[in-house]
């Protein structure tokens, strides 16, 4: 536990070095704070507008973050040689795979409580009402990149680091498409066709399920039982891809 | 040090060309007679998927678009695809409420093309407002004026405000709007006036609602008195050659068992210039 602290304080430490995050977490904030811009230019209810444009971009730069991370997350320390000390030392390469995980959701989370800090206070200036959903909104948004950071250490782990963020950006866009590829099995004739549809469709995350942007920006009743099923299927999936990750860690060569 | 200096009034010279042929090519007018940039809205499902989950913000931009693009003084053919517009804002976000009332608001200021397809138009993009936002009494409200006020239209008018006086919260003036407007529009018997405005009296949540809710009750007793009494009244003085002096005169005539009484209990009178009935309204008994 001591051994995957470290690995996740160290992945942390090493990221917020990097400027590229700053150039996120900055463009991120200037997005949401410009939303009050752009809700200026509406007819109605700005506030909107405001959470709609807040949301998008909580959602996107963590997403860029996620990606990039994915470039650097293993392919730095296999190429520094780091990977050698570490592994020297008493850590079960599947801690190193978890403890790298953590570092990466560490900083997306950190990302998104800053996003969302601004978000709220946007809201506030402009309505004079704390808007607790927001937070909803970005714990959401948080199990969706928990996923996605699932993916990008399986990516890091399996291939080259520019090859790796492409397929992590592949499955945050694919995520949010295979809702679209379960109705088409509904459209499509052939029972095989549809099984197989059926089964990439299972395979491969649903992200919308994550997604609750529209009830929190039009104040909608929420399911107890979406959010909860979400929080399984998050962590179901986690566990399978981080599992798959040690795998493929656990067997390869580092030489 | 010179070398600088020199690149930096290069950059400054070389922005300056980029403002300046920004400036003339903002005062040179591009003409778009037949709306082509409309042409290639794509589907609101191809929308939805590029949205990648955010179909909300997608209407957003469409919509901000639309407000600057068709505020815009043009000739009526800037308004071609109005509702084609205003349906995919609204198909990205079915709970657009603003969309539905902007989008319907410029539909009414368009100038050019047939009135009565451009008042199918605004029917149906608030029918789909309304379909879609089923406990909202604001934009079915807003549907009855915009008909009530821009369309001339009080029977569609009266349409939306039963529409709204029917949805939750709706506040007790859209009740009274449905009552008035069907007792204009005599799209009711007097019966059915009287007693709609009896229960409007007993549902009444305020003393200000009471009041006014009273006074329609007070009005449509009256009206429905006033057509049983005043044909008594002309007969009684086309028969004598005067009018009555009070309705003694028409009990003892046989016309009549009592004194007439309004709705609050009190007399009514009689108008000897006109000889028609008086009603005096008062509201001493809140």
């Amino acid at each position: 536990m001591r051994a995957m602290r470290a690995i996740a304080a160290n992945t942390f430490r090493e990221a917020i070095r990097d400027r590229i995050l700053y150039l996120f977490v900055g463009f991120a904030v200037v997005m949401v704070v410009s939303s009050k811009l752009f809700g200026m230019l509406t007819v109605g209810d700005e506030t909107k507008i405001i959470k709609d444009i807040g949301l998008a971009a909580m959602q996107f730069f963590s997403m860029l973050i996620a990606v990039m991370m994915s470039m650097i997350l293993i392919s730095r320390e296999v190429d520094n040689r780091t990977v050698f000390n570490i592994l020297a030392k008493p850590v079960r390469r599947w801690q190193f795979i978890l403890g790298k995980y953590l570092g990466l959701v560490t900083i997306v989370g950190a990302n998104l409580l800053l996003i969302t800090v601004v978000l709220m206070l946007t809201v506030l200036v402009v309505t004079g009402e704390l808007d607790l959903m927001l937070c909803f909104a970005g714990a959401m948004t948080m199990l969706e990149m928990m996923v996605l950071a699932a993916f990008a250490t399986l990516f890091a782990v399996l291939t080259r680091p520019i090859l790796g963020s492409l397929m992590t950006l592949a499955v945050f866009v694919v995520g949010h498409l295979s809702a679209d590829l379960w109705l088409l099995t509904r459209q499509i004739p052939g029972a095989l066709t549809r099984a197989v549809i059926a089964i990439v469709y299972y395979l491969l995350p649903n992200l919308e399920r994550f997604n609750f942007r529209t009830e929190v920006v039009h104040d909608l009743s929420i399911s107890g039982a979406a959010v909860g099923w979400a929080v399984v299927y998050a962590i179901a999936f986690i566990i399978v891809v981080l599992f798959l990750a040690n795998l493929r860690f656990r067997g390869k060569d580092l030489k | 040090m010179k070398r600088t200096l020199g690149s930096l009034v290069l950059i400054a010279v070389l922005l300056s060309v980029v403002v300046l042929s920004e400036i003339r090519l903002g005062k040179i007018p591009r003409q778009d007679p037949l709306g082509r940039k409309l042409l290639y809205l794509p589907s609101p499902e191809m929308l939805k998927i590029v949205s990648l989950g955010n179909p909300g913000l997608v209407a957003d931009v469409l919509y901000l678009w639309s407000i600057q693009y068709y505020s815009l003084y043009q000739p009526h053919e800037r308004f071609l695809y109005l509702e084609t517009v205003y349906n995919l804002i609204t198909d990205l976000d079915p709970l657009y409420v603003d969309a539905y009332r902007i989008g319907a608001l410029i539909m009414q200021i368009q100038t050019g093309g047939d009135a009565e397809e451009l008042k199918a138009a605004v029917r149906r993009l608030f029918d789909k407002g309304l379909r879609n936002l089923p406990d909202n009494w604001q934009l079915a409200e807003a549907a009855a004026w915009d008909f009530f006020i821009r369309f001339k239209d009080q029977e569609t008018a009266l349409h939306y405000a039963e529409i709204a006086a029917q949805r939750p919260g709706a506040p007790p003036r859209i009740k009274r709007m449905v009552g008035v407007w069907r007792d204009k529009e005599n799209a009711w018997t007097l019966d059915d006036s009287i007693e709609y405005w009896r229960r409007a009296v007993e549902d009444a949540k305020n003393d200000w609602d009471r009041t006014m809710c009273r006074n329609q009750f007070y009005d449509a007793v009256t009206a429905r008195d006033r057509k049983t009494l005043e044909p008594l009244l002309a007969m009684f003085s086309t028969r004598l050659g005067f009018c009555p002096k009070d309705w003694e005169d028409l009990i003892r005539a046989g016309a009549l068992r009592q004194v007439p009484l309004d709705a609050f209990g009190d007399p009514y009178g009689i108008g000897r210039e006109n000889c028609n009935l008086v009603a005096y309204k008062k509201f001493k008994d809140q």
